[in-house]
C-alpha cells in the first residue's frame, strides 16, 4: 500500500463516486418506470366558488397545486434530500390575494410543504417586490401562508444583486440575486395576469423578480425574457390561475377585473405553461398579440413548446 | 461622622432609570421601522407625548392642541413635585450628554473642577423666551431645538442608518457570522436600508453639541436646552428640596465636584431648584451626611438653600434680567424676520421640489406644526420621506418631503399621518389618501425613451399604482432616422392624466433612467394648495366627464387646507 499515492486516492475516490451516482440513477429509474407527465393542468370541478372573494378558494388553490405536482411525479422528482429550494412567487404589488395581484398564497404554501416532504433542507420564498417588500409580503398573504409549513421569507437586499454573465443574445450581463441562482432548485410560481405592456405576465416574466435594474427589458421583452429564461434553466414552473386578473395589470386593484378560473398548472416546459396562460387570459382575438410574440420568440429560441397538447399532458379534474 | 449615607443606591437607581429610558428611546425607534406593515402605534410617538415644550409651541404657533400631547402635562406635574428630574433621570439626550462628558473626561483627563452656578445658565431661559415669542407670532422653529426632537432626528437620519451600514457592511470585519447578520437584518434593522440627504449636517450639529461637554459638563442641558428652561421655570419651588445641615457642613465642596446641573452657587450653599436635575450625586458624595432632600411647600423658602440667585430680587440682578429679556426679544424677532423673509415662507410660491407627504396641511400651517422630528421619515416604508435642506426655506429645514427617486409614496400607506405627533400631517384614511394629490408627474420629452429615442418603454405605466392608470400609453406615429434614411414607426408614448395622478412618484422610482429620471413629480396640482392648481377638475364638468372613470372624484379634501 506504500505506493498508494495521493493521485491514486483521488482517482479511486472519483471512480467510486461515479459508481455511486450511477447506482442512484439506476435505482431511481427503476422506481419510476412509467414516464411521468411533463405538464399537468388541475381544474376544480367541485362546488363552484361564488366569486373571487370566496374563502373556499384558499383550500381549492392548495389542493389543485398538490394534485398538479403529484401528476408530474411528485416533488421528489425535482427536490433531493438536503436541497435548498427557492420558491419564486410574484409578490410584486401591495395587493390582497382577492385582488389577484400576486401569486395565490396557498399555492406557495402547498409548494413549500411539498418541498419539505420531499426532503428539502431549507425552502426560501422571496421576490424583488416593486412596492415596499415589508408591506407587500404581508398584504399579499404570502408571508403568513408560506411560514406555516416552515418556509423562510427572505427580503432581498440591494447589495445581494451581483452583475452576472448570462451570455444571452440581447443581454450579456444582468444584476442577478446570487442567493436565488445559487439554490439547488428555483420553483417559478407565477400568477396569470394581464399586463399593460406585454399583454400578459406569466412564468417567464416572473423571473424578472430575480434581477434588478429590469427597466430596460421593457424595450424588447421577447428577446430579454428569452435570455433570462435560458439562464435560469427552468426545471419546475407553476402557473396559478385560481384567480386571474383580466385587465388593468400588472397592478390591478379593481375587483371587476378579477375572474375565477380555479386552475393550477405545473410543468417542466415554461413556454407551454405561458401558452396556457395566454389562453386563459385572452378576452378577444388579438388582445394577447404581444404575449404571443414573446412565446413564439421563446419557442424559436428552443426554450419549449407553445403547443402544450403535444407534451405528455395530464388534465385533472379535482374536487 | 464619616459614614456615608446610603444614598449611593439612589445614584444607582437613577443610572438604571436613565439607561432604561435610553434603551426605550432607541427601542421605539427600531420598532417604528420594523412594524411598518402593521399600522401605526401611539408608542412610536412615546417620548414626544412627554414633552411639554412641543405641546406649548404647537399651541402657540399652530393654535392647536393635539390631544395625545396633553400627556406631557404629567411631566409638568412631576416637575412641580420633584424638580427637573426629567432632565436628570429620564431625558435620553441628557443621558447621552452625561455619557459624552464622562467619555471625554476618560480620553483627556484633567483636574476636576467644582461645578457652580454661572449667570450664563440663564441663557437657556432667554432662548426659551425668544422661542416662545416667535412661536406666538407663528414660527414653530423652536421645536427644532427641543432635546427629544433633536435626538430623534439625529438618530433617525444619521445614527441609525450609519449603524446599520456599519453592522451590515462591516459584519466581516466585526467577526459577525452570517446567521447573526441575517437575524439582525430581518429582526432589528429591517430590510430596506434608509439613507437621508443632508444627514451629515444633522450629525455635525449633534457632534458639536456633544463636544461642548468638554468645556462644561452637560453644556447643552445647563446653557441651551429650551425644554430644560421650561421645566426649570416650573421647578422654581418644587416640593422636593435640597437641605444642608449648616452645623456639619464644612464647605469641602465634594458635592460641587459631581453636580450635573451646576445648581449651587457656593460650596454647599445657594442651591437653585430650577437648575438641579435631582441626580443625587451631591448627597452620595457628602462625607459628613450634611446633605439631604426633604419636602417643603411652595410658599416655604428653604432654609440653607440659596435665596434664589437667578430670581433674586436685588436691583442689579433684576436689571440684568431685563437686559437679557430685551436681548432675547430682539433675537427672537430678528430670527423670525430672517426665517420669514423668504418666498417659500409666504406659502404662495412652492418650490417644485417640495412635495410634502400626503395629508400635509397647507404649507404655512404645516410649518407651524412640524417639529422636524423625523418620525414620519422613520416609519415611511419606502424611505421616500427625506429631510429638506433649502427646499422649504430656512424655516422649514429638515422637515419631510417626498423624494420619489429614493422611493414611491406607497399607494396603500398612511403611516406618516398616523404617527405625526403634532398633526402637521393629517391622519388620512386609505380612501382619502387615494384622492389626495401631493403633486403631479411630468414627462420630460427630451429624455423619455418613446419621445426622445423612438423606442418603446412604458416602465412608468407599469409602475403606476392606480388600477385604471394615471399614466396611459398613446400610440403615435413618429419619424426617426436609422442612419441610412428617415423612417416612420409607431411607438407608445406615456401621457399623464392630471385628474388621476396623485404624484406618488412610483413612475419616477421605476423610470429606466437611474440618473436623472425622464419623469418627475412636481408639487403643482397638490390638493393642499388650491390657489396653485393648474388644472380644472374634469369630473365636475358633466359635459367633459370621462366615461371610464370608475372612482369617485377627489372632490373637496378635508385636509387640503386653504
Amino acid at each position: 500500500m506504500s505506493n498508494y499515492s495521493r493521485r491514486d486516492f483521488l482517482a479511486h475516490s472519483a471512480a467510486a463516486g461515479m459508481l455511486a451516482l450511477q447506482a442512484d440513477r439506476l435505482l431511481a429509474a427503476d422506481k419510476t418506470a412509467a414516464k411521468p407527465a411533463d405538464m399537468a393542468i388541475a381544474r376544480w370541478k367541485g362546488a363552484e366558488p361564488k366569486d373571487a372573494t370566496d374563502p373556499q378558494l384558499a383550500d381549492i388553490a392548495g389542493k389543485l397545486t398538490q394534485k398538479a405536482i403529484e401528476a408530474l411525479g411528485g416533488m421528489q422528482r425535482f427536490v433531493k434530500r438536503g436541497d435548498v429550494v427557492w420558491v419564486k412567487p410574484n409578490i410584486g404589488w401591495d395587493r390582497t390575494p382577492q385582488q389577484a395581484g400576486n401569486t395565490n398564497p396557498q399555492v406557495v404554501a402547498a409548494l413549500v410543504a411539498m418541498c419539505f416532504d420531499a426532503g428539502a433542507k431549507t425552502v426560501k420564498v422571496g421576490d424583488n417586490s416593486v412596492h415596499a417588500a415589508v408591506k407587500t409580503y404581508e398584504s399579499s398573504g404570502i408571508a403568513p401562508a408560506a411560514k406555516t409549513p416552515g418556509g423562510k421569507m427572505v427580503f432581498l437586499e440591494k447589495q445581494g444583486f451581483k452583475e452576472t454573465a448570462i451570455h444571452g443574445e440581447r443581454v450579456k450581463t444582468l444584476m442577478m440575486y446570487s442567493d436565488i441562482i445559487e439554490c439547488d432548485l428555483v420553483i417559478n410560481a407565477a400568477i396569470a395576469k394581464h399586463h399593460v405592456l406585454s399583454n400578459a405576465t406569466l412564468c417567464m416574466k416572473n423571473y424578472m423578480g430575480v434581477m434588478d435594474n429590469r427597466a430596460p427589458f421593457h424595450q424588447d421583452f421577447a428577446a430579454c425574457l428569452a435570455d433570462l429564461t435560458r439562464f435560469m434553466k427552468p426545471r419546475l414552473s407553476v402557473l396559478d390561475a385560481v384567480r386571474v386578473l383580466k385587465d388593468h395589470g400588472p397592478t390591478g386593484g379593481n375587483m371587476e377585473d378579477v375572474v375565477v378560473k380555479s386552475t393550477v398548472a405545473a410543468g417542466v416546459d415554461i413556454v407551454a405553461l405561458d401558452a396556457l396562460g395566454v389562453e386563459l387570459l385572452g378576452r378577444e382575438p388579438g388582445d394577447m398579440r404581444k404575449a404571443q410574440a414573446i412565446i413564439k420568440y421563446a419557442q424559436e429560441a428552443g426554450l419549449g413548446k407553445s403547443d402544450y397538447h403535444s407534451l405528455a399532458l395530464k388534465e385533472l379534474a379535482v374536487s | 461622622m464619616t459614614a456615608r449615607r446610603p444614598t449611593l443606591n439612589g445614584v444607582l437607581v437613577r443610572r438604571t432609570v436613565q439607561l432604561a429610558a435610553l434603551v426605550l428611546f432607541f427601542g421605539l425607534i427600531v420598532s417604528a421601522r420594523r412594524q411598518g406593515a402593521a399600522g401605526a402605534s401611539l408608542w412610536w410617538q412615546g417620548f414626544f407625548l412627554l414633552d411639554p415644550l412641543v405641546l406649548l409651541l404647537t399651541w402657540l404657533a399652530g393654535h392647536a392642541v393635539p390631544a395625545a400631547l396633553l400627556v406631557s402635562l404629567g411631566t409638568v406635574a412631576i416637575t412641580l413635585l420633584l424638580g427637573r428630574v426629567f432632565c436628570g433621570w429620564f431625558c435620553p439626550l441628557g443621558t447621552i450628554h452625561a455619557l459624552a462628558g464622562r467619555f471625554l473626561e476618560f480620553c483627556w483627563p484633567r483636574r476636576k473642577r467644582p461645578q457652580h452656578w454661572s449667570r450664563w445658565q440663564l441663557a437657556k431661559y432667554y432662548l426659551l423666551f425668544a422661542v416662545l415669542l416667535s412661536a406666538a407670532c407663528g414660527v414653530h422653529w423652536g421645536a427644532m431645538l427641543d432635546p427629544l426632537v433633536l435626538l430623534y432626528r439625529t438618530t433617525v437620519t444619521a445614527l441609525a442608518p450609519g449603524m446599520q451600514w456599519a453592522l451590515e457592511d462591516g459584519s466581516n470585519v466585526l467577526g459577525m457570522s452570517e446567521p447573526a447578520r441575517q437575524l439582525l437584518r430581518e429582526h432589528v434593522t429591517e430590510v430596506e436600508r434608509q439613507a437621508f440627504y443632508g444627514s451629515g449636517l444633522i450629525m455635525a450639529v449633534f457632534v458639536a453639541l456633544l463636544a461642548l461637554n468638554r468645556w462644561q459638563p452637560r453644556f447643552w442641558c445647563r446653557y441651551l436646552c429650551p425644554l430644560g428652561a421650561l421645566l426649570g421655570a416650573v421647578a422654581v419651588r418644587p416640593l422636593l428640596r435640597r437641605r444642608v445641615e449648616p452645623a456639619s457642613c464644612n464647605q469641602c465642596d465634594l458635592c460641587g465636584l459631581k453636580c450635573h446641573g451646576a445648581a449651587a452657587a457656593t460650596p454647599g450653599g445657594d442651591w437653585l431648584a430650577a437648575e438641579c436635575f435631582g441626580c443625587l450625586n451631591c448627597t452620595s458624595a457628602c462625607r459628613r451626611g450634611s446633605l439631604g432632600f426633604h419636602l417643603a411647600w411652595p410658599w416655604q423658602a428653604s432654609p440653607g438653600s440659596g435665596s434664589g440667585t437667578a430670581l433674586d430680587r436685588s436691583r442689579r440682578r433684576f436689571l440684568n434680567g431685563l437686559r437679557g429679556i430685551a436681548g432675547a426679544t430682539a433675537g427672537g424677532l430678528a430670527g423670525m424676520l430672517l426665517l420669514r423673509a423668504t418666498p417659500q415662507a409666504r406659502g404662495s410660491v412652492g418650490s417644485e421640489n417640495l412635495v410634502r407627504p400626503p395629508g400635509s396641511l397647507a404649507e404655512r400651517e404645516f410649518l407651524k406644526r412640524c417639529t422636524a422630528c423625523g418620525l414620519c421619515m422613520r416609519v415611511c416604508p419606502t424611505g421616500c420621506l427625506q429631510p429638506t435642506l433649502g427646499e422649504a426655506g430656512l424655516e422649514g429645514i429638515w422637515t419631510p418631503h417626498v423624494v420619489p427617486r429614493i422611493g414611491r409614496c406607497e399607494y396603500d400607506c398612511t403611516l406618516c399621518g398616523h404617527t405625526c405627533p403634532t398633526g402637521a400631517i393629517a391622519p388620512l384614511t386609505i380612501e382619502e389618501k387615494h384622492a389626495t394629490k401631493i403633486g403631479i408627474a411630468l414627462v420630460d420629452h427630451s429624455r423619455c425613451i418613446p419621445y426622445a429615442y423612438a423606442r418603446d418603454c412604458g416602465t412608468c405605466v407599469e409602475a403606476c399604482p392606480f388600477p385604471e392608470k394615471a399614466i396611459r400609453l398613446v400610440d403615435v406615429e413618429i419619424q426617426y432616422h436609422d442612419g441610412k434614411r428617415q423612417r416612420t414607426k409607431v411607438v407608445s408614448q406615456p401621457v399623464v392624466d392630471p385628474d388621476r395622478c396623485t404624484g406618488c412618484g412610483g413612475c419616477v422610482k421605476e423610470c429606466t433612467f437611474k440618473d436623472e429620471p425622464a419623469i418627475r413629480v412636481v408639487s403643482a396640482n397638490e390638493t393642499r394648495t388650491p390657489s396653485a392648481k393648474p388644472f380644472l377638475e374634469m369630473q365636475q364638468n358633466s359635459a367633459a366627464k370621462q366615461p371610464e372613470t370608475t372612482t369617485p372624484p377627489p372632490g373637496d379634501n378635508p385636509y387640503g387646507g386653504s
